[in-house]
This record gives structure tokens, C-alpha cells and sequence, in this order.
């Protein structure tokens, strides 16, 4: 049996919509995602009545005690389905690792196997009041009692360690970061719905701005902010006769397994074997080489994650991608380089996990990225999370 | 007023490493199949995946290396509020290749750090009858 995914090509996106992203939209998450749906399917030249899927990963990333409420705090499939008034026959949240990427494996599988015709695929990001990470609990069981009572707690420690031993092994400076951050800001700056419109950041801004928890700074964080985006995925038969020139899924990977650890301890090595392991599967999956990528858009949560994911994909050896980065190579103005946040990232459009790099893919491909459109874009990949806990999905101009 | 530090809640798999803790005694689980320790010790054993690991603790020198750190400036931990700039050390004990614990280095946010610098377990005692492993610089001889 081939590896290659049989259904490659066969599902392609038709259309989509992005609310504003706001550090608080003022009104709950159902709301916004109501209008992105709606307008992403009049996007595709559709009605809610061709819809017939709803697909989501309603994750909400926080190590915090806040609840989480369906359609406020979350946005279930179902529940947007049933706020449309629509009437699916599919309906499914992906809950794994990788969550966008799941998602869209989720819709393609729906579709190509003739569960669903018209897949509306959304993601809705909520920002609550409060510190997001924020935990008053003085008491710890289960597997955190091994890690919470010295206080290693929450994402920002988790980052930290791995991307200091990056630092001391392989003598990057935080020159190179400044190199990722700028890039991002400057490709978010540029973008209308993205939170930082308009503000792009200086390398000086940025080697001034405070460490919260060193090496990271504050600045190498996305924000979180209240947003959604909706997709609508059809079969590339149907997408042809539809407005939009279809961008087609070509295949995907989630990672592998990750080695048990304590919670959140992420080691370089983990993360750099499973990296190197999701996109063995995503190259096999999709029946592409990182050479023939014209727009790897990795992800940014942290912006770390921009030198893992470009050593995991093979565009950098192990330990160059600093030097890469910090020589220009990820500049997306510069002929020859490689527009790995053309779409401004999370570090530059706010905390859409994955949504940036997937929107870029599409609208890069399907010809669709305005001022911002490159020439002869033809293969994307649009990553998130680390390499080694997340996910990657191949998108071409052509079926692949 | 500043929060109480949090606190473990000890479990069937998890009450001889704090008891030894109380004690000053880093004693860490080791799957009765294969011997390996295992931190935290899960359902199964990860080294020969066995399902029935039926861990026993057996106390461990506390002595390792640092494989990375961080020094912690900002923390929405309630209980590490006030305790602000501290660093966490990712430490590889001596006993098992890869076997990493993760424990504030108690020698103060500025003590001398690089990959790989030993360091020796130490015990925070954060309220009666209960210490929480952590770390200093050397080989504590
Ligand atoms: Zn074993």
C-alpha cells in the first residue's frame, strides 16, 4: 500500500471569511463566528442550505481555571450549526494535537468519503478577562504535582527551557529572534484584520522590550485575542464551478507520539526527533519534498518555533536556522527567500493557532492575497503548534 | 497577603516520593519488569511498556547536570507571586540517560549557569511535612 494519501487533491478550500481580531471583541465568541460562517459561504458563492458539514477544533489553550462555555468561550460545530439554523448530516471537533490541521483532516476525510459535500471548517480564539494562564489553585494531584509545586506552570517556562538550550548549544543570539519578531510584525502590520494593523515592530523595540521568563521575552508571545475564521471545503470538482480559483489539500501529518514526560517539559531533542518525524510523514503524505515548497508558513506562538519548524522541514540543518533567519532568509521582500511568515504568524496577526499560516496558504494559492499576492506560488504548507505536538497540511495551486 | 505556595496532593503512585521528600531523600520510581525509573510514573511502564509497572521507589544520589534553564520574571501562579525572579533548572540526573527532573535551583536567580553544570538535590520545606525537591549548583561533596 502506497503511504501517499489516496484522497490527496480530491478536497479543495472554496471560500472563507476572518473576523477583526481584538484583545476583547465586546461581544461572545458565537457571535463573530455566526458572521464569519455566513460570510465565508456567500465567500464561496454558496447557501447555508449546501452546507452540509461543520468541522472544528474547539480547543480553548489555556492552563488557567476558566471555564469554558460553548458559544462564548468556545464554538462548538454544533453549536454553530445549530445558531446558522442549519441542518448537517456531519458534525465533529477534532480533539487531538495539531488542532487546525486535525480539523482539516477531519473536513477532507468527511468529504472524500461522501460524509459531507460542503464542509464549513471554522476556528474561534477567545481571550477571557483575567490573566489567560491564571491558576489560584493551592492545591496539585495527578501529574502536575510534579512540576506546579516548584512553580514550573504554564506555557512560558515550557518554551523557555527548550529555546535556551537552542541558545546555548548551537550560540544563537537574540539577534536572530529579533530577525522572526520583526518579520512577523511586519507582515501583520500589514494585514486589515490583524490585531497589530498598522504597527509594525523595530529590531531595537524589540532587543529593549522586557524578558518574562528568559530567554523569552513578552514580545516572542502572540497575544491573545478574541477572533474566528471559517472555511468552506468542498470537492475539487464542485470548487471549480464555484467563484474562487480552489486551493487543494494535497495531504497532511500530525505528530508522532510525544516521549512521556512531565507536563509541559518540552526538550530540544523531543522536539527536534518528533519534528523531524511529523514532516517525514507529511513529505510521504502528500507526495512533496520541502524543495518544492514555495511558501512554508510555519508557526509562531512562540516565535521559537520559527527556527524548529525550518530545521524540521528540512529548509535549515539542525542548529542554521538562526543563521538563516538573522542572514535575511526568511525575509518575504527579498527576491530568493523564503516567505515563511508572509501571513504575519500569530506573532504578528495575534493568538489564531494556525489561522494565519493556513489563510496564507490559501490565499497565496488561490490568487487572492491583494497587494500582498506573490508570483508562481504553487505548493504551501501551513504548520502549527511545535513540531513535534502539532501538525502540517500540504495545500497546492493544482491537484497534486 | 501573599497566596500559600500549591501544593501536592499525594496519590497511590506518588506518596513515597513525598514522604521521602518530608524526609530530605530524593527516592524516585522504578518499574518492577525492566528497572528503569520512571518520572511521573504513569499507568504503564515507557521504557518496556509493560502494563502492570508496579513501581517501587529506591532512593537516587540527586546528583545530575543541566541540560537548560530559565529564570522565571513573570508568573501567574498563585503562590510565586512574591517569589519572582527564580529559575527552574532541567536537569538530567546521573542514575538514567534522559532522566530529567524539572526543580527551582535554589542558589538565587544571578548563581552562574551553563549547559551542563552539575548540581545536587536539595530541599525547600514549604510547610510541616512538606519539602519540595529542587536543586544547587555542585557536586555536593
Ligand atoms: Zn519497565
Amino acid at each position: 500500500m502506497s503511504p501517499r494519501f489516496r484522497a490527496g487533491g480530491q478536497v479543495a478550500i472554496a471560500g472563507y471569511a476572518h473576523s477583526q481580531v481584538r484583545r476583547h471583541a465586546g461581544r461572545p465568541l458565537g457571535a463573530l463566528a455566526v458572521e464569519a460562517a455566513r460570510a465565508a459561504i456567500a465567500d464561496a458563492g454558496l447557501e447555508l442550505r449546501d452546507i452540509d458539514g461543520f468541522v472544528t477544533a474547539p480547543l480553548f489553550p489555556t492552563s488557567g481555571a476558566h471555564t469554558a462555555e460553548d458559544g462564548v468561550s468556545t464554538v462548538s460545530a454544533d453549536w454553530l450549526a445549530g445558531a446558522l439554523g442549519a441542518a448537517p448530516r456531519y458534525t465533529a471537533g477534532f480533539q487531538g494535537v495539531g488542532q487546525l490541521p486535525g480539523a482539516v483532516a477531519l473536513a477532507v476525510g468527511a468529504i472524500a468519503g461522501g460524509a459531507a459535500d460542503c464542509v464549513l471548517l471554522h476556528r474561534a480564539l477567545h481571550n477571557p478577562a483575567g490573566h489567560y494562564h491564571g491558576s489560584a489553585r493551592h492545591e496539585v494531584g495527578g501529574l502536575q504535582q510534579w512540576t506546579v509545586p516548584q512553580g514550573f506552570f504554564g506555557p512560558l517556562p515550557m518554551i523557555a527551557l527548550p529555546y535556551n538550550e537552542y541558545l546555548q548549544r548551537y550560540g544563537a543570539d537574540h539577534e536572530s529572534m529579533a530577525s522572526v519578531v520583526v518579520e512577523a510584525r511586519k507582515n501583520g502590520a500589514r494585514i486589515p484584520w490583524s490585531y497589530w494593523y498598522q504597527r509594525p515592530l523595530t529590531a531595537m523595540e524589540y532587543l529593549a522590550s522586557p524578558m518574562v521568563n528568559d530567554p523569552v521575552r513578552r514580545l516572542d508571545c502572540d497575544i491573545p485575542v478574541d477572533g474566528v475564521a471559517a472555511f468552506v471545503l468542498t470537492s475539487a470538482e464542485r470548487a471549480r464551478d464555484l467563484p474562487h480559483r480552489p486551493v487543494h489539500v494535497a495531504g497532511f501529518a500530525s505528530s508522532p507520539p510525544p516521549p512521556p514526560r512531565l507536563p509541559l517539559h518540552w526538550p530540544l531533542d523531543d522536539i527536534m526527533a518528533g519534528g523531524a518525524e511529523t514532516a517525514r510523514r507529511l513529505w510521504e503524505h502528500a507526495g512533496v519534498g520541502p524543495g518544492e515548497v514555495d511558501l512554508p508558513q510555519v508557526y509562531d506562538g512562540f516565535s521559537p518555533f520559527v527556527w524548529f519548524w525550518l530545521e524540521s522541514l528540512g529548509h535549515c540543518p539542525a542548529g542554521e536556522a538562526h543563521r538563516f533567519v538573522q542572514d535575511g532568509g526568511i525575509d518575504s521582500d527579498a527576491p530568493g527567500a523564503l516567505p515563511v511568515l508572509s501571513g504575519g504568524g500569530a506573532i504578528g496577526g495575534g493568538r489564531m493557532h494556525g489561522v494565519p499560516q493556513m489563510l496564507e496558504c490559501y490565499l497565496q494559492l488561490a490568487g487572492r492575497a491583494g497587494p500582498r499576492q506573490r508570483a508562481g506560488a504553487e505548493v504551501a504548507v501551513a504548520c502549527q503548534s511545535s513540531p513535534h505536538y502539532g501538525g502540517a497540511v500540504v495545500y497546492t495551486a493544482q491537484p497534486w | 497577603m501573599t497566596a500559600p505556595r500549591p501544593l501536592p496532593v499525594p496519590d497511590a503512585n506518588s506518596t513515597p516520593y513525598w514522604e521521602a521528600a518530608a524526609r530530605h531523600v530524593l527516592a524516585l520510581p522504578g518499574c518492577s519488569r525492566c528497572g528503569a525509573f520512571c518520572v511521573p510514573p504513569g499507568p504503564t511502564c515507557r521504557h518496556c511498556h509493560a502494563a502492570d509497572p508496579a513501581f517501587t521507589y529506591r532512593p537516587v544520589s540527586g546528583r545530575g547536570r543541566v541540560r537548560s534553564w530559565t529564570v522565571v520574571r513573570r508568573t501567574s501562579l498563585a503562590g510565586f507571586e512574591g517569589e519572582v525572579p527564580f529559575v527552574l533548572v532541567d536537569v538530567e540526573l546521573a542514575e538514567q540517560e534522559e532522566l530529567r527532573m524539572i526543580g527551582r535551583l535554589l542558589d538565587g536567580p544571578d548563581a552562574p549557569l551553563r549547559a551542563g553544570a552539575p548540581v545536587t538535590v536539595a530541599f525547600e520545606d514549604v510547610t510541616d511535612g512538606v519539602a519540595v525537591p529542587g536543586f544547587v549548583l555542585g557536586d555536593g561533596s
